[in-house]
């Protein structure tokens, strides 16, 4: 207990220091920016900003890129109440009650709640985060490289599970990316693969260009043929702070919420979006009038906006315990720790606590900063909202260029990129998604070493992933999930056509 | 839509299908090793085997999926016209992006930083300011200066000076 405490003071040195304050709350700010935005989520931000970060500590890089992650999930709300068009994924469900709401002249309550929701899912978060961590990366520790197999199996299993729409385009995108992990110099025999005499791709292609094309310029290719002024609420609003009979209705969605968010956010591949979901499936089920929902009552914003910010607080659970990310923000995070030479996993909390510690006292301050920038602030995020799209695509386009460029001061890396950017706008079109695809391909070489380590260990033989109970455990749900995946196929499919329309 | 998307399984259930045989081939040139020793190309060969089977899946429920002779006549008439339409529906300005996004690359080096920023958003804003030209010129401008200053001065970021040697 002494430690945990010493810990926390430790976390609260390094968070409150003058450039990691800055680092927060640029971080919070550019995401409640982005969150505002529709077009370009957390993950295109993040990977925009990852260059940045080359030059600065990496617990500053961490505190920032993680403030981005939870600031999007406050500022997309803004753009679903006001707007009725979701700022990122995770907010699609906050438009079914919140625009309605805003309809009804409650625009100011719809807010404040959504703020007040996320605020309180986001701290509940962090604290069970605080107390689940530590603990689970001592047991973590014990994992060997089969362990370790069949946990980033199972985590690409999950991830294509929960992924809209095919499964079967799901693991082939997690084919794709373990393939293009493998291009490059293989660092155990020292032979290139896959490079055709490109003496630029011996160090295989890089994250940043694959993220950048995939869901920047993607999404900037996908939107140009569709952009339309956006039809910007144009009422005052007023009554930001939800009265008693709002705060009685909503307090119990936000608290299932925050638990059902946290939960899900640990599973690989779901995070927000699918906890938002399930949370407004749960309010409705359980309500005493589950036909208003969709008209503008107050629990179908609380929910889902706890759900999501709890949710990607419960997402930091793999990516700290087991340096396993849960999604493509964390795969990006993961990235982020890697290029600064720290190797996520069980072993960064006892060598390198200032990161896990530093982060989570930056994230009880970031929270409190997002509720001033989301309550007083909010007339700014209305007037950035008016920025037309024909204005703000060029720069968009331009900071990924730049933001590719300036990783290495190479051309050929903005090439790879451009090409992942149409490669990304056919896999939109054709819906294949990416997400799935940036996991295995951080993942890849990860995976290939554990098994290498393990069919050594084993001389050759599989049936140590299945003696092992941790290792077989993951294995037999990964087994199940898939057989589930086949026998409900007709289900899913007509999941994925409700979702469409 | 259904008749469009199962076309478009059946050409990507292809691709996936040749691309995974492609890894396959590629991997076992490498040397795949055996189980004792997995080689270079042992874990390239899985996820090509992998991709290959998973495209193989998607090309045959593709196939399955038929439409009566009537649904399928029908869709024929929308199909030629919404398949690419659709796909690139404001076409001009995907294209133009797109020549825009390659021509950065392209003239970086050439031209040096500041130029080739002020062509790429002069051509971006004049692509979709068709009428005008003064406001794309001055906010091309305003945001040579903005990037010249975040990235070469305060970022200290190292950009190509080109031939005229600006930057």
């Amino acid at each position: 207990m002494v430690s945990f405490f010493e810990n926390l003071h430790l976390g609260y040195q390094v968070a409150f220091t003058a450039t990691n304050l800055l680092y927060c709350f640029a971080g919070v700010f550019i995401g409640t920016l982005i969150g505002v935005l529709p077009g370009i989520g957390p993950t295109g931000a993040i990977s925009l900003l990852l260059p940045i970060t080359y030059g600065i500590s990496p617990v500053s890089a961490i505190i920032m890129l993680s403030g981005i992650y939870y600031g999007a999930m406050y500022g997309g709300s803004t753009t679903s109440i006001l707007v009725n068009i979701p700022g990122e994924a995770a907010s699609v469900v906050t438009c079914m009650d919140g625009y309605q709401m805003a309809l009804k002249g409650r625009a100011g309550p719809a807010l404040g709640i959504a703020a007040f929701g996320s605020f309180i899912a986001g701290t509940i978060g962090i604290i069970v985060l605080m107390f689940v961590a530590q603990p689970l990366s001592v047991v973590a520790l014990k994992f060997g490289p089969p362990e370790f197999f069949s946990i980033m199996i199972l985590a690409l299993t999950i991830s294509t599970f929960l992924a809209h729409g095919s499964m079967v385009k799901a693991i082939i995108m997690i084919a794709l990316g373990i393939s293009l992990s493998q291009i490059g110099l293989d660092i155990v025999t020292a032979r290139t693969r896959f490079t055709f005499g490109i003496t630029d791709l011996e160090d295989g292609p890089g994250l940043i260009p694959i993220v950048m094309g995939l869901f920047g310029i993607s999404e900037v290719l996908v939107n140009i043929g569709t952009s339309k002024n956006l039809d910007i609420f144009k009422e005052k609003i007023k009554g930001l702070l939800p009265n008693l009979r709002d705060w009685a209705n909503s307090i119990g969605a936000i608290i299932r919420g925050t638990f059902l968010g946290f939960f899900l956010g640990i599973l690989p591949g779901g995070g927000a979006v699918v906890s938002s979901f399930v949370s407004y499936a749960v309010e409705k089920k359980i309500s005493k009038h589950p036909d208003k929902f969709g008209t503008g009552v107050i629990e179908g914003v609380a929910g889902p906006e706890a759900a999501n910010n709890a949710a990607s607080s419960g997402a930091f659970i793999p990516l700290f315990t087991l340096g396993i990310p849960a999604n493509s923000v964390m795969a990006l995070l993961l990235g982020a720790l890697m290029i600064h030479g720290l190797q996520p996993g069980p072993l960064l909390i006892n060598q390198h606590p200032e990161i896990f510690w530093g982060t989570i006292m930056s994230m009880y301050l970031g929270n409190a900063l997002l509720l001033v920038l989301n309550l007083p602030l909010i007339g700014l995020w209305v007037q950035v909202l008016k920025v037309p799209y024909r204005i703000l695509f060029p720069l968009i386009l331009f900071f990924c260029l730049i933001g590719t460029y300036s990783v290495n001061n190479s051309v050929f890396d903005v090439i790879v990129m451009l090409i992942f950017g149409i490669v990304g706008f056919l896999f939109k079109k054709f819906k294949y998604e990416p997400a799935p695809l940036i996991l295995a391909f951080i993942l890849g070489s990860m995976l290939e070493n554990s098994l290498r380590q393990s069919l050594l260990m084993s001389e050759g033989s599989f049936s140590i992933f299945f003696t092992r109970p941790i290792s077989a455990s993951s294995l037999i749900i990964v087994l199940l999930l898939l057989l589930s995946a086949i026998l409900f196929r007709k289900r899913r499919q007509v999941i994925a056509e409700l979702e469409e329309h | 839509m259904a008749e469009n998307s199962t076309k478009s399984d059946r050409v990507g259930g292809l691709i996936w299908l040749l691309l995974g045989i492609g890894l396959c081939i590629g991997s076992k040139r490498i040397g795949l090793g055996n189980f004792h020793k997995p080689g270079s190309g042992f874990m390239p060969f899985l996820s090509g085997a992998m991709m290959g089977l998973f495209g193989a899946i998607l090309l045959f429920y593709s196939c399955e999926t038929k439409l009566s002779r009537k649904e399928r006549f029908e869709a024929q008439n929308v199909r030629l016209r919404a398949n690419w339409i659709n796909l690139f529906r404001d076409w001009k300005n995907f294209f133009f992006t797109l020549l825009a996004l390659f021509g950065y690359a392209l003239l970086l080096n050439v031209l040096g930083f500041p130029l080739t920023t002020f062509l790429f958003f002069f051509f971006l804003f004049r692509l979709t300011e068709t009428e005008k030209w003064l406001m794309p010129l001055f906010l091309a401008g305003v945001m040579m200066g903005f990037s010249y200053l975040l990235f070469s001065v305060w970022l200290g970021c190292q950009f190509p000076r080109g031939v005229f040697g600006l930057g």
